[in-house]
């Protein structure tokens, strides 16, 4: 099985790639320090504090001495890190000694962060203005119903009863790596595709910020001014109204835009219009490991493969019907059953056992979730062995050799073979040799060679 | 001299080997593509009919399968 894995990297991976004029760009904005110095791993934090108020490079050598020899490679990382996203900066001397100087604007603005305690560019604006409120829970309710409706356009458009605002350009954009389209037919999914969608929200976030954001250059958007925005706005307080008049047109643009995706709510007063962080935008900074499981299963697994998820949500649906048989829908359940045809058919698309097996754990039902093991073990094995049901005969490209003269010559050429891993098979009866195709070469050169 | 021929070494179950030998049998003899049957599990083939193989057993694994007509 091709082993093509979706991969979401972390916001900072993005951040570290931008080139060295826009980083320091970037550090002009106090919140961009204080984020990247939040995703920093733990020694990596250590060391900009220490270095914070020194402003003489510091030998490589000595910070080397700062820990013990046997965390010498987290030392590494840790410095690595740093270097990366250019908050140490490389120093030699006349003596080609190495020393790492801290980043004068990153220096400067945590600086002045530590001791003016850092504020939002933007004020929430007063109830009065804004009257009610959502409350946490509708905010949270909308995020989720924005994002799935976004998921099902992406996945499928027909399917969609109110699209979203995205342009079609756009859209592509998104779909380019999950969807494959083969001429004439409709577009449907490819393996990544399906990937991406048995994966976590955080995960899918991710990928679609990610996507996003490369593809800002072609509308003609920096993504410099991009990322510092996404940032700014992962330390909004949740829930509270932010006015629409602090935003730059730049700003104002890629609000709409995450109105879409769930990460803002937009609302319109008598006189101006605010938006709302959602759930999904404060928690944009965090990186991928921390995300907290705070959404609760909802499929139960039984012994005679039936499946019955507790979601009225479409996408649910979606995703179950990859690789189930999906039989009845009920205004709150999805009744459906694991047959070997839908997992024929999941299979063909490239989705592996290992995949759904761990997409039904991480989904149980919390009524189910505490039992051992979560999905009975006769379903998962059952489904890992259709799976292997698939691939019953290995086949490899070899070449037989045969009518050796002297059985010393077979038994040279099998120690030959044998030591260097390409022996398939040998037969000392019949004097037949079974070797790999890539080793037929220097066999002919060692046959040529004894004669 | 030593001989050398280019084929597919095939390793599979008992009732998977005995499915290709009937399929070789079922081919006219221009077309019977096993060259040496080296034991109950393991033979070697012409090159060319690996394809070929795989689309037969996967025709005969759908054989298998019973779809409820919907």
């Amino acid at each position: 099985m091709p082993q093509v894995m979706v991969v979401a990297r972390n916001f900072m991976d993005m951040v570290a790639a931008l080139p060295a004029a826009k980083l320091d760009m970037l550090y002009d904005s106090a919140f961009i320090c204080e984020a990247v110095l939040r995703s920093f791993p733990p020694l990596a934090k250590k060391y900009a504090l220490q270095m914070l108020y020194v402003s003489a490079p510091m030998p490589a050598a000595a910070m080397e001495e700062w820990v013990l020899d046997e965390y010498a490679s987290k030392h590494k990382v840790a410095i690595d890190r740093l270097l990366q996203l250019r908050v140490f900066v490389e120093v030699r001397d006349r003596r080609k000694e190495v020393s790492y100087k801290m980043n004068d604007k990153f220096q400067g603005n945590m600086q002045k962060y530590l001791v003016d305690g850092g504020s939002l560019p933007r004020e929430p604006i007063s109830s009065s203005v804004t009257g009610r409120l959502p409350t946490l829970t509708e905010l949270e309710n909308y995020a989720l119903e924005q994002w799935e409706c976004f998921l099902l356009q992406l996945i499928n458009s027909s399917q969609v009863e109110r699209g979203t605002s995205f342009s079609s350009s756009m859209m592509k954009t998104f779909q380019r790596g999950l969807l494959s389209s083969r001429d004439g037919d409709a577009p449907k999914l490819s393996e990544n595709g399906f990937q991406f969608l048995l994966m976590e929200t955080n995960a899918q976030l991710w990928y679609i910020m990610r996507e996003y954001i490369s593809s800002a250059e072609e509308r003609g958007v920096d993504p410099t001014e991009l990322i510092s925005f996404l940032l700014e706005l992962s330390f909004h307080t949740l829930g509270a109204a932010y006015s629409f008049n602090t935003l730059t047109d730049v700003q104002r643009i890629a609000i709409r835009d995450l109105a879409e995706l769930g990460l803002v709510k937009v609302q319109q007063g008598r006189k101006d219009s605010w938006f709302i962080p959602t759930k999904l935008a404060t928690n944009l900074s965090s990186s991928l490991s921390d995300s907290s499981a705070s959404k609760e299963g909802i499929v139960v697994v039984e012994t005679n493969f039936r499946l019955y998820a507790y979601s009225a949500s479409r996408l649910h649906c979606e995703i179950l019907r990859l690789f189930s048989r999906v039989e009845y829908q009920l205004p709150n359940l999805i009744v459906g059953a694991i047959t070997k045809e839908s997992l024929y058919g999941a299979f063909d698309n490239g989705i592996t056992a290992e995949q759904i097996i761990s997409f039904l754990k991480q989904n149980a039902h919390p009524r189910v979730a505490d039992k051992i093991p979560v999905v009975p073990e006769n379903v998962t094995d059952q489904i890992r062995l259709w799976e292997t049901d698939r691939n019953r005969v290995d086949m490899v490209l070899s070449h037989v050799y045969e009518d050796f003269p002297s059985k010393d010559m077979f038994e040279q050429c099998c120690d030959l073979a044998r030591d260097n891993g390409f022996l398939l098979w040998e037969d000392s009866k019949k004097m037949r040799l079974i070797v790999r195709v890539e080793f037929h070469q220097e066999m002919r050169e060692f046959l040529r060679r004894q004669r | 001299m030593v001989n050398a021929i280019k084929g597919l070494f095939i390793s599979c179950d008992v009732p998977m080997a005995q499915f290709i030998v009937n399929l070789n049998a079922s081919m006219p003899a221009s077309e019977k593509f096993i060259v040496h049957m080296l034991d109950p599990t393991h033979m070697f083939v012409q090159p060319h009919v690996g394809e070929m193989i795989r689309s037969k057993i996967a025709e005969f694994r759908d054989q298998n399968s019973y779809e409820k007509p919907t």
